[in-house]
């Protein structure tokens, strides 16, 4: 607790894939180029850094096992969105990684969940366009529950997040990614805490940032080079922020709010234009029931669950 | 018709608090579009989704559909994004079951996503989807049902339909007496000049080549109440492009004329001829005799009247027979099928509608014109005008008063010569 701040009742419990088929095999965003390959090993002592951070800051790490020819497995922030015990599946835009869905299914329907797909044949791409945000909110302070900020347009559409909003019973803000370097909402939006979000205006358009700015009471507006530098692509453990990289500035603003800063390097997975946050999938989000996830909640059952050494 | 391209849009979700409602209504704006909101539901909690339909307006079809492609991305989709079902005729002239029935406002059908205006609009038709002669597409028709051949692909259902919301095709028209509006309290001067502005803009826009053909639809009583003479100026001096009426007018007018009586009755004096019941009898004998009415005033027999001015101003009319025709005329088309289809044949470019003192073929007429037409309905009897209306022509502009003076009136304004 900080300043009467109620930190994230989730981001105690994550998805991973470890990087053993991670590759650039195809060109499906600005960052990709597939002659400029990531180095192998270098991704796994990466990979291996960001799950040990996660530990040390108090997170449960689950892995999933890769499958060859689905080198982007590992940003199981893809995968879909977890509430509770329900998964909703993402339906990738680009064929080049529709493969990966009947995998995460699969994981997802046999630790416990009940898998629940969207209608209609919309794209959307999971955790990485859908954020939950304000769900720390005391009862009755006359302030909203939990808020999906979602982004549509590169990568997932409005109508497939309205859905999912209605499925899962909370509001959704969709805002519009303006830009091709942005293409999913986690690389301009980030949820500190319950009062704080890191915000990057470069992939959004003014309503994008009207909207963002009436529903977080502090921003955090990150600059055009932080934007770029993936600032906003970060996992929050409570009070440590796992970030790719950070600037001094943002650091300082990060401490002031009493959030301690763990950097993990992960410039391989940048090549495929995936950051700390891409390579994540939380797994103990209750949007419905917030309060209730505090102590491990109801949630599915973590038989398969596997910590890393690491 | 209005110009416009028009579709009608969904949005739905929490699209106030996402601003993607005005972000939605700035892109149409900004794409040089206009807008009208027909229905704004707003979720009563911050959970409910909120749901819009807008009206969207563009210059053309193309930019319309440029512009609901950049829109779509917000979640705007189109209401009715489905093609018009479309069954065979079974049999000529038997539609079937389950028929569109026309109204007579602009009518779209979407046929293979695409939405393909009909032409002239009629009430109480089907649409029919065929191929266009003489174009590589289809087109869609509105045909009576007699008209329909077997195995016609005719639209069955509501879906893929669309008809133009009333008012809107006649605000830009600027004709803004579209409700039927009928009272004997009107100040008659008043309605005067309304229908003496309304030809002045129907000969303006003959000028223009847009249109601008004035039908005149006359009853008996024309010729009976002494109003023949001055519709026979206004005929004279081109205000008039097309006269529909029945035996008895043509016959009255042609018996004025000739006899100058009316069902007998002189027309100068009022009192009844000696044999005068069987005047119009031995004029419509003596037309019979001469071959038709033109031939009748080729041959100098007839020399004046409303017909004779027709005639010689090239003035098409079209005279629909009826059961109790004495006769009849030989102009007459006693199959009033085929009378109403050769009213059809003559009504294109037909934007302003007088209708004279006629109960029969005003309906008939009224039945037949889109509702963009500007139509005046001149008659002592208010239930004439309220009977229009209640057969659709919401259009028409009731005047209750005496046809005789009133027409007299109306050529006194717009003739120059006696």
């Amino acid at each position: 607790m900080h300043d009467g701040v109620t930190r994230l009742p989730w981001g105690r419990r994550f998805l991973l894939c470890p990087p053993r088929h991670f590759t650039v095999a195809y060109e499906i965003n600005p960052y990709m180029h597939v002659q400029v390959h990531p180095d192998p090993d270098a991704a796994m002592a990466q990979f291996d850094g960001l799950a040990s951070t996660l530990v040390a800051a108090g997170a449960q790490v689950e892995l999933m096992e890769p499958a060859p020819g689905l080198p982007d497995l590992v940003f199981t922030a893809n995968a879909g969105v977890v509430d509770g015990e329900v998964f909703v599946p993402s339906r990738f835009r680009h064929p080049e990684r529709q493969g990966e869905t009947p995998h995460d299914v699969d994981w997802f329907a046999g630790h416990g969940f009940r898998v629940t797909p969207l209608s209609g044949d919309e794209p959307f791409e999971g955790a990485g366009d859908v954020l939950p945000f304000g769900a720390g909110s005391e009862p009755g302070a006359g302030r909203l529950g939990p808020v999906l900020v979602a982004g549509y347009r590169l990568r997932s559409s409005v109508v497939a997040q309205t859905e999912l909003g209605q499925l899962l019973g909370v509001p959704v803000r969709a805002v519009e990614l303006t830009d091709e370097r942005f293409y999913h909402v986690d690389l301009v939006f980030c949820p500190l805490d319950d009062r704080r979000a890191l915000i990057a205006p470069l992939g959004l358009d003014r309503y994008g940032c009207r909207v963002l700015a009436e529903l977080v009471p502090e921003p955090v507006w990150l600059t055009d080079d932080e934007a770029c530098a993936f600032c906003a692509n970060s996992v929050v453990v409570g009070d440590v922020v796992v970030m790719p990289s950070c600037t001094p500035r943002l650091g300082a603003i990060l401490e002031g709010a009493g959030l301690s800063v763990a950097v993990s390097p992960v410039g391989e997975f940048l090549k495929a234009g995936g950051g700390c946050r891409c390579l994540t999938l939380t797994l103990d989000v209750v949007l419905s029931s917030p309060r209730a996830a505090g102590s491990g909640g109801p949630g599915p059952e973590r038989s398969g669950s596997r910590s890393t050494s690491a | 018709m209005s110009p416009d391209a028009t579709e009608i849009v969904r949005l739905d979700g929490h699209v106030v608090d996402s601003l993607l409602l005005p972000k939605v209504l700035d892109a149409i704006v900004d794409a040089g579009a206009t807008y009208r909101i027909l229905e704004l539901e707003m979720g009563k909690t911050t959970l409910d989704p909120s749901h819009v339909r807008i009206e969207v307006a563009a210059a053309s079809e193309a930019a319309l559909d440029a512009l609901l492609a950049e829109v779509q991305v917000h979640g705007v989709n189109r209401e009715d994004a489905s093609d018009a079902s479309l069954v065979d005729a079974p049999a000529d002239g038997v539609l079937p079951a389950d028929f569109y029935s026309t109204t007579n406002l602009a009518t779209w059908v979407r046929v293979d996503g695409r939405w393909l205006a009909c032409g002239r609009p009629e009430m109480d038709c089907a649409l029919v989807v065929a191929p266009d002669p003489g174009a590589e597409e289809v087109a869609v028709r509105m045909v009576p049902m007699h008209r329909v051949h077997r195995g016609d692909r005719v639209v069955v259902g509501w879906r893929g339909v669309r008809v133009a919301t009333p008012g809107r095709a006649e605000e830009s028209d600027g004709f803004g007496f579209m409700t039927s509006e009928v009272s004997s309290e009107k100040p008659k001067a008043v309605s005067l000049a309304r229908v003496a502005a309304s030809l002045h803009e129907a000969r303006d826009r003959r000028r223009r080549g847009t249109g601008g053909r004035v039908l005149v639809v006359c009853g008996p009583a024309v010729v009976h109440t002494g109003a023949a003479p001055a519709l026979a100026r206004l005929v004279r001096d081109g205000w008039v492009q097309l006269l529909f009426a029945g035996n008895g007018f043509a016959t009255h007018d042609i018996e004025a004329n000739v006899l100058g009586t009316s069902l007998g009755v002189s027309l100068g004096e009022g009192v009844l001829s000696e044999h005068g019941h069987a005047n119009h009898l031995r004029v419509i004998n003596e037309v019979r005799r001469l071959g038709s009415v033109a031939a009748a005033v080729e041959s100098g027999w007839l020399t004046g009247g409303v017909l004779y001015e027709c005639v010689r101003a090239g003035v098409p009319f079209v005279l629909g027979g009826s059961v109790r025709d004495d006769g009849p005329l030989p102009d007459v088309i006693s199959d009033t099928v085929a009378a109403a289809d050769a009213m059809r044949a003559q009504l294109e470019g037909v934007d302003v509608a007088v209708m004279l003192a006629t109960t029969l073929h005003a309906i008939a007429t009224g039945n037949l014109l889109p509702a963009g037409v500007e139509t005046y309905c001149v008659d002592i009897n208010q239930a004439v005008v309220t009977k229009l209306a209640d057969r659709g022509s919401h259009q028409a502009l009731g005047i209750v008063t005496d046809v005789g003076l009133f027409t007299g009136e109306l050529a006194d304004r717009l003739c120059t010569t006696a």
